[in-house]
């Protein structure tokens, strides 16, 4: 792979940007509290450009981390509660006849905002999840011949229950492929639960949080990030996990190039989280579970939150296993 | 200018040094050519470009010493090719001082060849095969460098240390490439452009047509061998202690010996004496170092002919002269020269084959011999009558009251007389003077002999230093001819020279004899006999003959097939193997010096992954540890290389960290070892 031999962007840049995602990050923590790696890769997520998935038992602060990361970054902000009856104009949007003027004019649906929190996205039926899959993979809304585009920057967090899968519609391994990532929140730490009791009344609620940047410093961050220097045998390294991943016996399916092209995006983004110009094996590794676990089809007949597991703990085993360059 | 310039510098100019060295060891350049260029060196190697400003105003310089050097060659004292090599040399010289760009560096490189070619045609020594290796190194490193420091952009260092150990690699490997490939093919011989040979530096003047008391007197101490000889029958000691004569003198005028006689016609082979059943055959190889035209032989040398002369061209038979004082003498000039002898033991010699000039001139005296030395001679003789009794109570009386030394005062104008009651004190020539004139005075006949005494085992031959020249006293008994009387105490007879320096000058004298044999002499007839030899059949009789070379042959080529397999696998592994990033050796020894100080990281984790822990638990390894793993991780992702010997002081602060922690030590660093490991 032929590199520039000078260095992308220049020092200050990346330091200035480090400060803003921290700022961004230190907004989140303060609303979900003890969650500091899960809100920083939310952050990481964003910067590379990609869409997260929040895959977790109700109540644990999904939404929260969402619409606070919309608050911080400035970003238009809709949430959307899959449901069973969902259809996919209550997302997209529709045509809207006007009696008095005799003409149809396109009312945008909730889809049309910068951060849109699709909650429980595999409880709508599969007609609705493609309608939202299509306007992440596009970039933009086809309905009734007519093209409209999402604003800039789009980015759909969604949410899962992973446990409770009855009449529910599991995302196909297809469509899983669009998150760039997938995160999990877990409970948080009995202290952090302590102190959430403790302090309910003068936790700061979303509505409070002042925004920390704007879109268009978001979308400079996320121009930055796709700059910065991947070395040859950073990029090689990518490329030789990938294809451990097709060549374990545990895994039927491993990681597609999307998913190489996505793990490059995140390890970019966690370079300029950590203020560098360049990427390094550790940022690589440091996203390759949020990045490639929901993407594995494993060989195992285990589901949901078992199979994301088993995936998690064969990306480690991997990561230790396949050498880093030197 | 910046120092590394100054190194490649001083490698031009030391290459330089050696190309004219090579042509110094030939011993034929003018002695102020020597001492010119001797002087550019030194003010070139410490820096000093005196003519950098004047340049062409030194260049008239250089037209008087061309025209010094060209009238030299007029009035013929000097080769042309000798002129032609001073002039290189004095050229390089001009070039050293002048202002260093490229321009002059190149005439500097294109000097030292010429120099190098130079000595290749006046001399084929070992020391030249010295300095022509010593200019290829210097000369390849310079030009390597010059190529460096051209691709460096200006005022960035030139990153010495990174391309001198691959360069030296490099040429290694090409002096070896070129030695075998000298060795293995067949070659023109390089010394037919000399018109006339030298025999080096080191080398003695061996014997001269007169012995003058006062003479030579560090020969004594000249380790050099002069003379190889295989001696039929072998006499079977270490240490043979014999007199090996090269030429006798009659006439003592005072100062100096001489011999009356003029020269013979020339021949092929020379008849001194009639043989006898007990005779020594003598097969003598006289080495360059020998630097003379006599022939030497055992006492007493009966018959001496098969000369061969080693020239600059080739070896060619030669004619053996006979001249007065029993002298043999090359016709023909030549490095060095081989011949047979044949020898009687001194005492078997009956024959006085002598002319009346020469035999009357054997009872002679010098026209002011002190009236003391007859006087001194009757009383030490006290009536002795019979000359070989006469000559040893002589001989014996000197040795006892008469010591030796080396130490030799400047002309005196009766030396004998200056030895015999003044100091008291001289060397070999002094006794034999001392005894042959004495005996003379008594009536008795006698002469001075010289030669060599010794002859030390060397494998199968005898070898003779240039420090085992000697001289001694024959005295003439009737019917017996002429005795050996040695009046030199016996200490002192054979060389004197340090046992070190004669085991040093053993071993180059072995190494020149390889050198001349196995390479200078190596011709291509020589290269196919050893070839024949190789892979010819054995002859057994025994057995039906077959066509197939021997045994050994296949298991040389299966050897060779063998050791160049493995040479092209070990090659082809190191040349393929990716190098190791210089950031990676900085890894490599940060995680041995952490092996070492018992941190161990966990299974797969880099060290990126293990600073990362320490940083996140507070350890107090990450302190040091932070900054290397940083700089690191620029140079080795990041395009930021390691300046030189930056590696060096990242790793000091992390030294200090584990030294402390290794010493004996207060039980909190054993908390953060279990914490790091």
């Amino acid at each position: 792979m032929n590199q520039p031999a000078r260095a992308l962007v220049s020092a200050p840049t990346v330091s200035s940007a480090r400060s803003i995602l921290e700022r961004i990050a230190a907004h989140l923590s303060r609303v979900v509290q003890g969650k500091e790696t899960q809100a920083r890769l939310t952050v990481t997520s964003l910067i590379a450009g990609g869409h997260l998935l929040l895959e977790d038992v109700p109540g644990v602060g999904k939404t929260t981390l969402a619409e606070a990361l919309a608050r911080s970054c400035g970003l238009s902000f809709a949430r959307i509660q899959f449901t069973a009856d969902l259809m996919p104009a209550d997302i997209l949007g529709a045509q809207v006849f006007h009696a008095s003027s005799a003409t149809f004019s396109f009312r945008q649906g909730p889809i049309f905002r910068q951060l849109v929190l699709a909650d429980e996205l595999n409880r709508a039926p599969p007609r609705t999840q493609s309608a939202l899959l299509e306007g992440m993979a596009q970039g933009q809304v086809s309905l009734d011949g007519n093209t409209h585009p999402l604003p800039s920057p789009f980015t759909v967090v969604a949410t899962q229950n992973p446990l409770d899968l009855t009449g529910t519609y599991p995302l196909p391994d297809s469509q899983l492929d669009r998150f760039l990532m997938r995160l999990s929140l877990g409970h948080p730490s009995p202290e952090v639960e302590a102190r959430l009791l403790i302090t309910r009344g003068r936790t700061p609620p979303v509505e409070e949080l002042e925004p920390v940047t704007g879109p268009e410093e978001l979308l400079g961050l996320r121009g930055l990030a796709s700059e910065l220097r991947m070395d040859a045998a950073v990029a090689e390294y990518v490329v030789r996990l990938a294809k451990a991943t097709r060549e374990h016996g545990d895994i039927e399916r491993g990681a597609s190039t999307r998913a190489v092209l996505a793990v490059g995006a995140a390890a970019r983004a966690h370079a300029l989280w950590e203020g560098r110009d360049f990427v390094t094996p550790g940022d690589v590794r440091a996203v390759l579970v949020p990045c490639l676990a929901h993407r594995l089809m494993l060989r195992s007949n285990v589901q949901g939150a078992a199979a994301r597991e088993e995936a998690s703990h064969l990306l480690e085993e991997l990561s230790r296993k396949v050498a880093a360059p030197r | 200018m910046s120092a590394p310039s100054r190194l490649r510098l001083a490698l031009r100019d030391l290459g330089a040094g050696a190309a004219f060295g090579s042509m110094v060891v030939s011993g034929q350049l003018p002695v102020w050519t020597v001492a010119a260029f001797a002087l550019s060196l030194v003010f070139a190697l410490l820096g000093w470009r005196v003519f950098a400003k004047r340049a062409k105003a030194t260049a008239v310089l250089l037209l008087g010493m061309a025209g010094l050097l060209g009238f030299s060659v007029y009035v013929g004292q000097l080769d042309l090719v000798v002129a032609a090599c001073s002039f290189a040399g004095l050229i390089a010289g001009h070039r050293m001082l002048s202002t260093p760009e490229a321009r002059t560096d190149g005439q500097v490189q294109l000097a030292g060849l010429l120099m190098v070619a130079g000595g290749a045609a006046l001399s084929g020594e070992l020391i030249f095969a010295v300095f022509l290796v010593a200019f290829c190194v210097f000369a390849s490193l310079s030009m390597g460098l010059a190529v460096v420091e051209a691709a460096v952009p200006e005022g960035e260092p030139l990153p010495v240390r990174s391309v001198v150990r691959p360069l030296s690699v490099g040429l290694l490997f090409a002096v070896s490439g070129a030695v075998a490939f000298f060795i293995l093919f067949p070659r023109l011989n390089w010394n037919v452009a000399a018109r006339r040979a030298s025999p080096g530096l080191g080398a003695t003047t061996g014997l001269s047509d007169t012995v003058r008391l006062g003479g030579a007197g560090t020969l004594k101490s000249n380790p050099r061998v002069v003379l190889r000889a295989h001696i039929t029958p072998d006499p079977g000691v270490d240490q043979l202690g014999s007199y090996w004569v090269a030429r006798t003198y009659d006439t003592f005028d005072g100062q100096e010996w001489t011999s009356v006689g003029g020269p013979k016609r020339s021949r092929q082979r020379v008849t001194l004496r009639p043989g006898g059943e007990s005779s020594l055959h003598q097969r003598i190889e006289l080495l360059p170092a020998y630097g003379a035209r006599t022939l030497v032989a055992l006492e007493t040398p009966t018959r001496m002919g098969n000369a061969v002369a080693h020239t600059a061209s080739g070896n060619r038979r030669t004619s053996l002269m006979e001249l007065g004082g029993g002298e043999v003498r090359f016709v023909d000039a030549g490095l060095g020269y081989s011949y047979e002898a044949t020898s009687l033991p001194p005492e078997e010699d009956a024959s006085t084959k002598m002319t009346e000039a020469e035999l009357g001139q054997l009872l002679a005296l010098p026209d002011r011999l002190d009236p003391r030395v007859a006087e001194l001679a009757r009383t030490v003789l006290d009536g002795e009558k019979e000359p070989l009794a006469a000559a040893r109570k002589l001989s014996s009386w000197l040795q006892r009251e008469y010591a030796y030394t080396l130490e030799l005062q400047g002309d005196v104008e009766d030396p004998l007389a200056d030895f015999l009651f003044v100091r008291k004190a001289g060397h070999c020539e002094h006794f034999a003077t001392a005894l042959t004139l004495m005996l003379r005075t008594q009536g008795f006949s006698a002469r001075l002999a010289s030669g060599f005494f010794g002859g030390e085992r060397s494998d199968e031959d005898y070898i003779l230093r240039a420090g085992d020249a000697h001289a001694w006293t024959h005295v003439l008994v009737p019917d017996r001819g002429f005795v050996t009387v040695d009046a030199t105490p016996p200490g002192n007879r054979a060389s004197q020279s340090m046992a070190a320096l004669q085991l040093l000058t053993g071993l180059y004298e072995t190494l020149e004899s390889h050198w001349r044999s196995a390479v200078v002499d190596f011709s291509l007839r020589d290269q196919m006999d050893v070839a024949q030899r190789f892979i010819r059949p054995p002859r057994d009789s025994g057995r039906s003959s077959t066509r197939l070379p021997p045994a050994r042959v296949w298991g040389v080529a299966l050897l060779a097939g063998l050791v160049t397999y493995g040479t092209w696998r070990f090659l082809a592994a190191r040349l393929s193997a990716p190098r190791p990033h210089t950031a990676t050796r900085l890894v490599d020894t940060v995680e041995r010096m952490l092996r070492e100080a018992g941190v161990r990281p966990h299974e797969g984790e880099t060290l990126e992954d293990l600073t990362a822990r320490l940083v996140r638990e507070h350890h107090s390894l990450a302190e040091p540890l932070a900054p290397v793993t940083r700089r690191y991780l620029e140079a080795r992702f990041g395009q930021r290389p390691l300046e030189a010997g930056e590696a060096e002081r990242l790793l000091t602060p992390l030294r200090r960290y584990l030294e402390a922690r290794r010493a004996p030590a207060p039980s909190s660093g054993a908390g953060s070892q279990r914490s790091a490991s």
